[in-house]
Order: structure tokens, then C-alpha cells, then sequence
């Protein structure tokens, strides 16, 4: 019963050693880049390109499908729904009632979905390339906060141990005759305070622990904290960045500044 | 797979009789690698073994919270592997080893209610079942504090109340001394003993060596999800090896007794009354 | 200058109504290893978490008398200036170890005191190869056994440098191959580092064997303080507390009553062994011959 899984997959590959800096800078400019192109063939093409760097990347098929199970689902969901839904542009295929039915409400169905793919692609090779750990290393040289960036940290942190202190608390009361899924949805609902309770007492108590353990620590003694690890754009990294820029760039220059349809 | 109830009757007197068990968690851990054990009606036995050694995973298909996929686990001459966790609830108790991870209501009466009224009983008998619990852990002159503002040793016994208030034949505590200090789980131990002498089989998880030694009738070591040893409790301190293979510690004057064996003191001493008489006897006898 | 001083010292935590502690005084030397031993409420928490200014900076309450860590009164500098000197390691494993890797664990506390970053590197692999956990700096403090979080929550405190170490009830859920990898560790800070230590424990089993002196708690008040030995040859007085006596003790009294003259004194198997089989067996045996 793990609610989450750590998407990421031990390697040294290309992306892997990639500065996560860099990484996180591509990922939100191939998002907007998915974002802005409207166009079909355009967008097979980004998609094509994200494929390739999950393949450098070496992601294993299995652990892929299962990331991406989810967002499979939403795309098939996307196809059948978008042409039911937008009756615009003709020729109209089939007309049943109010449904209509135009063969370009397909096309920019099966684009959307393409869409949908290539952000849930993209995001999800920053998360199997790239440890959490310098993840939110990258976030914080990028500017975010220390503070910010070391909650994020712990919360990620505990992840794994709430998991594991929901599951013995819901066999604690499942041995104490408790049926989570049995009774009506009031009586359910009631049941869920017995599994509800305890794991905030838990989770208040680890964390007044955990404020204890920080300040013993000599959390915020000093404004000039340093850092045993530091990030070191090397010149692969740079060419990487300058890559997913001009990548980024020329689409959106020429949709913005020359006005072209994409 | 699963031979069916009539097949596995239990012997007279066997509470619990495991055959082959294995368990194998997602992911590929395997904890129970071929189990066989039986407990007696009526008996204390410790199971032992360092973390990982397959004790918990024992326990927890025992009471079902997890599903054998092979291997027979008959309770109380009941196919356990039929049975879902709350119809078990009845038959065998299971005390966790944070109380913590049990406790939600507002008061200790309510908490230890829950149990019976989970299982259906109507109201008068669940108070009776509690009631019988509450007095069984000493809880009569906290019924009404809220659980969570009382100390470590009273939530314990609310937790192992709450689990006995439906009335299981047999009760598994998990490490249900962790965290005590000497005089609270003395007192504890008392209560268990008692509940145990009431005829209760109980099953206390440890590996608290010095707790076999005062409280087992038998003990069971497990290591990497086998049984390594059944026997009587002084049979268990004498395989100094063998414990230490389970990632167990014998008390301090086991080991002292082990180190003098040469002298003549044999090895399975587990008090220091024992090892000073015995010494004295030597040394009277050398004189 | 002593390490630690209680002077007449009471306390009651902020919504409670009674006092955690009442009229404590004790010094710890520098160098010395002191092992608190009491009840579960007897007050050694409330000790360990004043020897590094968490109480009354943290957890707020009305503190009476003096407390000085290393000759500074804990009211006067924050919980920050303190860990500079003091490091803590408290009872429950996985709630004082919050990032992702021991590595940065044990990073953590000279990264926010600004100590240069080789110098960090440096004082990370001491740490670590002092509490044998040398090579598992990208493991995640989750997939550790409980004996190892608590060495990692050593080395993350050792990693700062501090004078002192104060463990509150360190091997509190640990099985016993834990225990041993924990207590090896304090022995071999005690006997190899002379790093002053303040151990709080309610079963004083293992600790005695490298304790310099022990201080038992009740309610609060100190029950007795003394040399280890001291203590220990009056076991009836430590069951009387509540707290386990070593079985060691139990048996070396047993033996000194039966017989007179004699005054036998255990802190080891080793020891007892040593003793027990150079001495009393040997004794024996020239009184017969």
C-alpha cells in the first residue's frame, strides 16, 4: 500500500549526470513549448523528440508504462471525449441528436492527447533522471528558498515513513474487527476517523520531534550557510541548456513575433 | 493449494498448527521461507528473532491482517486462510506494538469498546466485554481520561484492553514491553500473566531475552523466516550460537554462566539466584 | 570550567502542573561519562533536553536555579550557540533524521554553522568511519535499521565538533544487534575519544561497563549519585526506583552476602568472568588445599 512511489532509476546516463538546473529549466520550457504548438504534426514531432531523450535516458518499458498508466487513460479519455464535446469545423462525419461530429473536433482531439503525453513525458523524465535529492538541490540554486527548498526535502523524506505508519495503523484496527469498506457512506466515513486519528497524532509528534532535531542542529544560526555539495554547470550542461532553448525559441518567435499559425 | 478445514483438525489441545508456511512480500522480500509450528491451548510461548526475522510476518497471518499463498494456518480448528480479519478478531488478538497506532477515542471505556461493537455484539454485552478488559489491565480509575493524555505504560494496557475486550483465545503481543522501564513492565507482565493463567494462550513477540527468560513456558526462535529452535526456555539459552545467529543477546549472566561452563556451572542459567547458588555449591563442594 | 552544572534547579513545563524537576544540582566533568538512570517521568529527559538550551528556548516552562553549559547560563544563548558545543541524539530513530541521505544528514549541522566546505567533507567521513558507517553516505535514513539511524544521528551531531554528547535514551527501540552497534560506539567515544558524555537510560545494563559515574533519578530529585561501582553495590536501591539492576550487580551482592569478607564487583561478563574464575574458583581451592 505505498502511495508513493520514488519514480526515480539509478543510472549514468546523459540525462542522468545532466545538472539538475539545466533539467529543470528544459522541462518547463519543452512544457511551454507542448503548450503553445497547436499543430499536430508539430507537436508528433516534439513528441518524437521526447521519446528520444526518454531513450537516452534509459527508462525501462515496465516502470514507464506503470508512471505513465495514469496518463494513458486520460489520453484514450481525451480522443473519445473531445470529438462528442466540440461540435466545431466541418465536414461533419456523424450527427446523432445534439452530438456532432467533424473529422477537425478528431484531429484536435488526437492533438491534445499528443499534448497530454508529451508534458506527462517530459516531467516525468526530470523525475526518473533526477534523485530528489538534487532536485530540490536545483530548486534552491535556481532561487527558491532554503527554508522552502529543506520542507520540501522533509516532506519528500517522509514520505515513505507516513506510508509506512498508515499501513500499521490501519492493520492496528483492521485486527481490532474495523471494516474499512463495509456499512454505508456514513458509517464508512466514521470508520475512517479510527485510521484518521492516529496518524495525525503520529504526524504532530514526528514533527515536533523533528523541530527539536533542527534546532539542535543549529538550523538558522548563520544567514551564510554553506553547502558540502555544490552544482557545476560544465560545458555539457551549457550546450544542453542552449539546445532546449533554441529548441524552445524558434516555435515560439515564430508564433509570437511572426505571427505564424502553429 | 489450500487444504480445506476438515483435512487439518488440529489434535485436541493445539490452539494453532502451521504447516509450511511461506510468505513472500511485493517487491520480492521473502519473510516466511517454510514455517511449521503448533501452539498449545493455554501456553505462553515467545517467539524470537531479530528484525527481519520473519516473527511480525508470523504473527500477522496468524490474526490474517496478511493472506498465506501457501502453507496451512489452521486456528482454533478453523481454516484461518477462509476467514477474514474481523471473524478472526474473535479467535485470535493481536496488540500492536505502538499502542499509539490504536488509540483514537476519547476516553479509555470507548476505546476499549470499540473492539466488541466492531464485531456486532449488542450494546450490553460489549460494555460487559470491556468492563471484563478494563478490569483485566487495571484500567477502572482511567475509564473515563481521554487515552492519548496518559503516559506510555497506561496507553499499552488500553491497547492490549481494547484487543482482549473481544475476547480472543489467543493473544499475540507484539514487543509489548518496548519503552517501559523495570517496574512498569513488571506490572504489565503480571496482568499478562494472569490473563494467561485464566487459560489465555498467549503469543509475546520479542527479543527481550531477559523477558523469555522470566515469563515463556516455550520459545520459538525464528531467523530468516525459518524456525531455527523450538524448545523448553532454558533449552533456548544454551545454544549460544544459535542465538547469536538470530541477532539475539542472552542475558549477561547466561553468558557469564557459558563462559564458566569449564568450572563445572551448566549453560542454561538465566537468573543471577541461580548463578550465585550455583557457585556457591562449587565452591562448598571444593572446600 | 565544568561541562554541564545543575545548581539547585527545578522545573514545570509550560500547561503542566507539576514539577519536571525539583532541586537538581550535579556537575559533569570534562572528559566524563555520566549515565542518568530512572524511571520513565523521572526527569532525564528534562535534563538531556536543558544540556543544550532546547528547554527553556523550545519548550518554554518556569525554570528555577542555574544551569551553565560549558559556564554559560542556558537563558543567556540560543539553542544555536549551544549545539556548537553540545550535540543531542534523541529516543525515536527515524523522526531526528530528515534528509535524504545520510550524507547530507550528517552535513547538515556544520552547513549552518558556515564551516568551509572541505572542511565539511572532512568532519562528514570522520564522523562517519567513527561510527562505522563509513561508505553509506547515499543511503536514504529510511532504508537504514534502527541501529544505524541512531549511529547516523550520532555522526550527524559528532559532525559539529561539540565538546559533549547527551543521548536521551538512545537505544530506546532498538532489537539487540542495534543495541550492541550503539553501545560500541559510546564505548569507543568514552575510551578512545574521551568525549564527555551525558547518557540517560532506563536500563543501565550495557552502560555500566564504561560509566564513570552514575546519578539516579526519582520523581524529579536525584535519588544518589556516585562512581559506577559505588552505586551498583546496592542493587536493592535501584529496584527500589523502578529501574532494572544489571543482573551482574544482582549476582556480584548475592555472592558478597553469602560471603563475608568478600567484595566482589561486576561492570562486564569480561570482567566477572575474569574475576569469577582467576578468583573465586582459585580461592576455593587454596582454602581446601
Amino acid at each position: 500500500m505505498t502511495v508513493f512511489v520514488d519514480l526515480y532509476t539509478d543510472a549514468d546516463t546523459f540525462l542522468h549526470r545532466l545538472d539538475p538546473r539545466v533539467k529543470i529549466v528544459a522541462v518547463v520550457l519543452l512544457s511551454l513549448l507542448a503548450l503553445i504548438i497547436g499543430n499536430l504534426v508539430h507537436l508528433l514531432v516534439l513528441l518524437a523528440f521526447v521519446l528520444l531523450l526518454l531513450a537516452l535516458g534509459r527508462a525501462t518499458l515496465s516502470k514507464t508504462v506503470f508512471a505513465l498508466k495514469f496518463v494513458f487513460r486520460i489520453m484514450v479519455m481525451i480522443v473519445v471525449l473531445w470529438p462528442i464535446f466540440d461540435p466545431s469545423g466541418t465536414p461533419v462525419l456523424a450527427e446523432l441528436g445534439p452530438v456532432k461530429i467533424t473529422e477537425p473536433a478528431i484531429w484536435k482531439g488526437v492533438a491534445m492527447a499528443v499534448r497530454v503525453c508529451c508534458l506527462a513525458t517530459v516531467w516525468y523524465i526530470l523525475m526518473f533522471t533526477t534523485s530528489q535529492r538534487d532536485l530540490v538541490r536545483g530548486l534552491v540554486k535556481l532561487g527558491l528558498r532554503f527554508d522552502f527548498g529543506l520542507a520540501l526535502a522533509i516532506a519528500l523524506r517522509f514520505i515513505p515513513t507516513f506510508g509506512v505508519t498508515v499501513e500499521s495503523i490501519t492493520d492496528a484496527q483492521r485486527a481490532r474487527g474495523l471494516e474499512l469498506d463495509k456499512g454505508a457512506p456514513l458509517r464508512r466515513s466514521k470508520n475512517y476517523v479510527a485510521v484518521l486519528v492516529p496518524t495525525i497524532v503520529s504526524a504532530l509528534r514526528t514533527a515536533d520531534m523533528l523541530s527539536l532535531a533542527l534546532q539542535s542542529r543549529a538550523y538558522g544560526a548563520r544567514p551564510d550557510r554553506t553547502y558540502l555539495r555544490d552544482l557545476k554547470m560544465r560545458w555539457t550542461d551549457a550546450l544542453a541548456l542552449a539546445v532546449v532553448v533554441t529548441i524552445f525559441a524558434i516555435p515560439a518567435i515564430a508564433k509570437y513575433l511572426l505571427d505564424a499559425s502553429l | 493449494m489450500i487444504p480445506s478445514t476438515a483435512q487439518v483438525m488440529p489434535r485436541p489441545g493445539k490452539m494453532v498448527s502451521v504447516r509450511d508456511l511461506k510468505f513472500t512480500y511485493e517487491g520480492g522480500v521473502e519473510a516466511l521461507r517454510g514455517v511449521n509450528l503448533d501452539i498449545h491451548e493455554g501456553e505462553m510461548l515467545a517467539i524470537v528473532g531479530g528484525n527481519g526475522s520473519g516473527k511480525t510476518t508470523f504473527a500477522k497471518i496468524l490474526n490474517g491482517l496478511l493472506r498465506p499463498p501457501s502453507g496451512s494456518v489452521v486456528v482454533d480448528g478453523k481454516n484461518a486462510s477462509s476467514m477474514t480479519v474481523a471473524e478472526l478478531a474473535k479467535t485470535v488478538g493481536y496488540a500492536f506494538q505502538n499502542p499509539d497506532h490504536q488509540l483514537f477515542s476519547s476516553t479509555v471505556e470507548d476505546e476499549v469498546r470499540f473492539g466488541p461493537r466492531n464485531l456486532g455484539y449488542p450494546e450490553a454485552e460489549v460494555a460487559r466485554m470491556a468492563g471484563q478488559a478494563m478490569d483485566a489491565m487495571r484500567l477502572g480509575a482511567i475509564r473515563g481520561l481521554p487515552p492519548l493524555s496518559l503516559r506510555l505504560s497506561d496507553r499499552r494496557r488500553i491497547s492490549i484492553a481494547s484487543v482482549i475486550a473481544m475476547d480472543p483465545k489467543v493473544l499475540i503481543l507484539d514487543e509489548p514491553t518496548t519503552g517501559l522501564d523495570a517496574a512498569e513492565t513488571k506490572n504489565l507482565m503480571e496482568s499478562v500473566s494472569m490473563l494467561n493463567r485464566e487459560g489465555r494462550t498467549i503469543v509475546l513477540i520479542t527479543h527481550d531475552m531477559r523477558l523469555v527468560a522470566e515469563y515463556a513456558h516455550r520459545v520459538v526462535v525464528m531467523s530468516n523466516g525459518r524456525v531455527l529452535l523450538d524448545s523448553d526456555v532454558s533449552g533456548a539459552f544454551s545454544d549460544l550460537a544459535l542465538l547469536r545467529q538470530s541477532s539475539l543477546e542472552p542475558p549477561p549472566v547466561t553468558l557469564l554462566a557459558h563462559g564458566l561452563s569449564d568450572h563445572g556451572i551448566p549453560k542454561d542459567i538465566i537468573s543471577p539466584q541461580e548463578l550465585a547458588l550455583r557457585l556457591l555449591m562449587l565452591r562448598g563442594e571444593r572446600q | 570550567m565544568r561541562a554541564l552544572e545543575f545548581n539547585d534547579v527545578s522545573f514545570t513545563y509550560k500547561g503542566s502542573g507539576s514539577k519536571a524537576l525539583e532541586g537538581v544540582s550535579f556537575a559533569v566533568n570534562k572528559g566524563e561519562f555520566i549515565t542518568l538512570l530512572g524511571r520513565n517521568g523521572s526527569g532525564k529527559s528534562t535534563i538531556c533536553l536543558m544540556s543544550n538550551g532546547l528547554i527553556p528556548h523550545a519548550l518554554p516552562g518556569a525554570l528555577e536555579g542555574a544551569v551553565r553549559i560549558f559556564g554559560q547560563e542556558v537563558r543567556e544563548r540560543s539553542v544555536a550557540e549551544f549545539s556548537k558545543s553540545v550535540g543531542i541524539v534523541f529516543q525515536e530513530p527515524e523522526s531526528q533524521l530528515f534528509c535524504m541521505s545520510v550524507e547530507e544528514e550528517v552535513a547538515f549541522g556544520p552547513e549552518n554553522l558556515a564551516v568551509p566546505r572541505e572542511e565539511i567533507g572532512d568532519r562528514v567521513e570522520w564522523a562517519l568511519e567513527l561510527v562505522g558507517m563509513k561508505g553509506f553516505n547515499d543511503r536514504s535514513p529510511f532504508s537504514l535499521s534502527g541501529g544505524e539511524k541512531q549511529r547516523v544521528a550520532i555522526a550527524a551531531a559528532l559532525s559539529m565538533r561539540p565538546e559533549m554528547l547527551v543521548l536521551d535514551e538512545p537505544a530506546y527501540a532498538l532489537d539487540p544487534v542495534g543495541r550492541f552497534e550503539l553501545y560500541s560506539v559510546l564505548k569507543e567515544l568514552k575510551q578512545k575519544h574521551g568525549m564527555t558524555v551525558v547518557l540517560a537510560e532506563r536500563d543501565p545494563e550495557e552502560a555500566v561497563a564504561f560509566s564513570d559515574r552514575l546519578l539516579l533519578l526519582e520523581d524529579g530529585k536525584i535519588a544518589g549519585v556516585g562512581a559506577t561501582r559505588n552505586v551498583l553495590r546496592d542493587p536493592q536501591k535501584l529496584s527500589s526506583l523502578g529501574i532494572a539492576p544489571p543482573q551482574l550487580s544482582e549476582l556480584a551482592a548475592l555472592l558478597n552476602s553469602r560471603l563475608p569478607g568478600e567484595s566482589f564487583s561486576f561492570l562486564s561478563v569480561e570482567e566477572a568472568e575474569r574475576t569469577l574464575s582467576e578468583d573465586f574458583f582459585a580461592q576455593g581451592r587454596a582454602r581446601r588445599a
